[in-house]
């Protein structure tokens, strides 16, 4: 049996008549392999290899290269935590800690117990003057506090309990609530 | 979508920002979207077109300021295989968000711009080089250019014409080495996304090895402005040389953050204290990163300073991609600089030793100064790292850039260094770096 259904090699294999090469569709086909898999196994990429008739070692290569690759499972809803510096002086530093108690896992790529998370930290996300930012489930969410990491872990709890409910996603949806102060990390005296 | 934080019904590029439903087609059209690429294409040359943008001054906004037109005018006209506009949406450096903003409110304009430009070329055919977490913009664009073919304005004939323009998209997967030219177009072809040595420029050889213009966003959402208004009225705005408005995004310790369009030669107090609110009451600016985190800060003493490009290149810093990072006097130079080393470090791309290796050196160095210790030793280390990291030695400017960081900060905040190395606290945060 292989790792990937027939009918996404079959998509993979449409791919490279897109390009005018067709080693351009190797990421577009590790995206597809992924987005069914969670994360790429060595026989993922060896069958995406196969399809486009390019080297194992390659297709590797190029999935080892970028960071939205993921080799090793990971969350169903992975939270990727900028923490480059707009995001740490508006108080990412905080948003961590406070994510990995809310998820109750002590690294990144840690998946959580029941399956459902794992984080990241990353670079910045493009959002800086919303700081700080995380990436989750295709959408940012942003102007985190702890308040707010808490309800998008338990809004996730929720919806695999109840099935489904809409989770809000704030770059996509209407108004905004107000503005909260950024968190600040409690600082020693002196 | 989220509130707006940033300029609308700005001068240029967000003139019509603050619209409902911008991002489609029949709106933006309404307002006089696509007036440029259909004058363009029904009764300019592809030299006219090249003329008008040279008018107007632009030059490109994805941080090396180099003449739009005179890129353009680079492209052989007579080569006989495949020409390409790529456009750059990998957006990646640290305080630049300005591209994203412009492609969730106006996808259209950067369609439209892309189309132009491809047309000054001779192409048929641009893509758009998109990083991977930009979900938004991407469906926006992505929607967008469905829209735009099936009112004919993309496709075999647009606007009525034999003159077929073509825009496809590409997803990046999270690289910033990916926002440099030729480390994009190696991403493009499917590869590891390192930079190629020059020449060939992409001019000449770019995209699957033909003549590419590689173009930011910004620098192509200017351009149907460019058209419909005229390359001499942008060029009524803005400095002597450094012509028009550009986009900055403000972040960090201000009390309103975002995306403003300014006129170029405005002063960093006037986008720091009066567009972005100015920092929290009771706090100073102490430093800021004029054009991304890879421009040499100045400090708060500095706030005068224009956003002129040839001013700020005379001061040894640079507008860049126009991310000013502001951080105000409860925070410490020294975290902050580590931080953005662990940045470069983990974004070098590995290919060039002195990036390679001098980074990751001076990222160690960082953790043992904020680990307490620190010496004489480390000040003189970071000092040569520093060094080392800069002088062009590279295929590409990103271990200038660590170096620029480190240089810039010392240069500015020694005795933050000095307290850290020699007396191992911290006056300002009191805090370590997490390890
Ligand atoms: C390390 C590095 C990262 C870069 N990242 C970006 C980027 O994210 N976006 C961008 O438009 N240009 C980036 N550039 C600049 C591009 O190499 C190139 O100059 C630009 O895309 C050209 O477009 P323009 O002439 O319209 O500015 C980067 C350059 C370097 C050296
Ligand atoms: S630094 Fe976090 S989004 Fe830019």
């Amino acid at each position: 049996m292989s790792a990937l259904s027939s009918h996404l090699l079959e998509e993979i294999k449409a791919l490279p008549a897109k390009y005018p090469q067709p080693r351009s569709a190797v990421m577009p086909a590790l995206d597809l392999a992924q987005e069914e898999l969670g994360h790429l196994t060595p026989e993922a990429m060896s069958e995406v290899a196969v399809a486009l008739q390019l080297d194992p070692g390659y297709v590797e290569g190029v999935a080892t290269f970028y960071t939205l690759f993921h080799l090793e499972p990971v969350g169903k809803h992975r939270f990727y935590v900028c923490t480059n510096l707009s995001c740490m002086l508006r108080g990412a530093e905080d948003v961590v800690d406070r994510l990995k108690a809310a998820i109750g896992v002590r690294e990144p790529g840690e998946v959580s117990k029941d399956g459902l998370f794992s984080y990241e930290e990353v670079e910045c996300l493009g959002a800086c003057e919303y700081a700080p930012v995380v990436r989750l489930d295709h959408r940012y969410e942003v102007d985190l506090t702890r308040g707010k990491i808490d309800s998008l872990v338990n809004d996730r709890r929720l919806v695999r309990s109840h099935v489904k409910t809409g989770v809000r996603s704030s770059l996509d949806t209407t108004p905004e609530p107000p503005r909260k102060k950024p968190v600040r990390r409690t600082k020693k005296s002196g | 979508m989220a509130e707006q934080r940033g300029t609308v019904g700005g001068p240029v590029l967000t003139e019509w920002f603050g619209r409902a439903n911008l991002h489609k087609l029949e709106v933006y059209e309404k307002l006089g979207g696509y007036e440029g690429l259909r004058k363009v294409v029904t009764g300019m040359s592809a030299a006219q077109v090249i003329d008008e943008v040279k008018a107007s001054g632009l030059r490109g906004r994805g941080g090396a300021d180099f003449p739009t037109a005179t890129k353009w005018s680079f492209v052989p006209k007579d080569h006989p295989g495949p020409k390409y506009i790529v456009v750059n949406a990998d957006e990646s450096e640290p305080g630049s968000a300005k591209d994203r903003y412009l492609m969730e409110n106006s996808p259209h304009a950067l369609i439209e711009g892309a189309a132009i430009a491809t047309f000054a070329i001779g192409g048929h055919q641009a893509w758009i080089y998109i990083r991977g977490e930009y979900d938004l913009p991407y469906e926006k664009l992505r929607d967008a250019i469905a829209e735009a073919h099936a009112k004919g304005h993309l496709g075999d004939h647009p606007f009525g014409t034999d003159y077929p323009l073509d825009i496809r998209l590409y997803r990046g997967h999270g690289a910033y080495i990916c926002g440099e030219e030729t480390a994009l177009l190696e991403s493009l072809e499917g590869k590891r996304a390192q930079p190629r040595s020059r020449p060939p420029f992409p001019a000449i050889k770019g995209a699957w090895g033909q003549p590419t213009a590689v173009n930011n966003v910004e620098t192509l959402s200017t351009v149907p402005w460019i058209i419909r208004h005229g390359g001499a009225e942008y060029a009524k705005r803005g400095t002597e040389k450094a012509k028009g408005t550009r986009m900055v995004t403000v972040s960090g310790d201000v009390q309103k953050p975002g995306n403003y369009e300014i006129e170029i030669g405005v002063t960093y107090r006037h986008i720091i204290e009066e567009l972005a609110g100015g920092p929290f009451p009771g706090r100073k600016v102490k430093v800021f990163w004029p054009g991304g985190s890879s421009a040499k800060v100045l400090p708060g003493s500095m706030l005068d300073t224009s956003t002129d490009l040839d001013g700020l290149k005379a001061l040894g810093t640079m507008g860049g991609s126009g991310g000013i990072i502001v951080m105000d006097d409860s925070h410490c130079v020294v975290k902050g600089a580590a931080r953005l080393l662990r940045f470069y470090a983990h974004e070098s791309c590995g290919k060039c030793t002195p990036c390679r290796v001098g980074s990751n050196w001076a990222v160690r160095t960082y953790e043992r100064i904020l680990a307490n210790e620190g010496s004489q030793i480390e000040l003189a280390l970071l000092d040569r790292v520093q060094q080392g990291l800069q002088g062009g030695r590279c295929l590409c400017g990103l271990g200038d850039a660590a170096g620029w960081v480190i240089q810039s900060t010392m240069n500015h905040f020694r005795n933050e260094y000095e307290e850290h190395c020699l007396h191992h606290t911290c006056s300002v945060e009191g805090a370590l770096i997490h390890a």
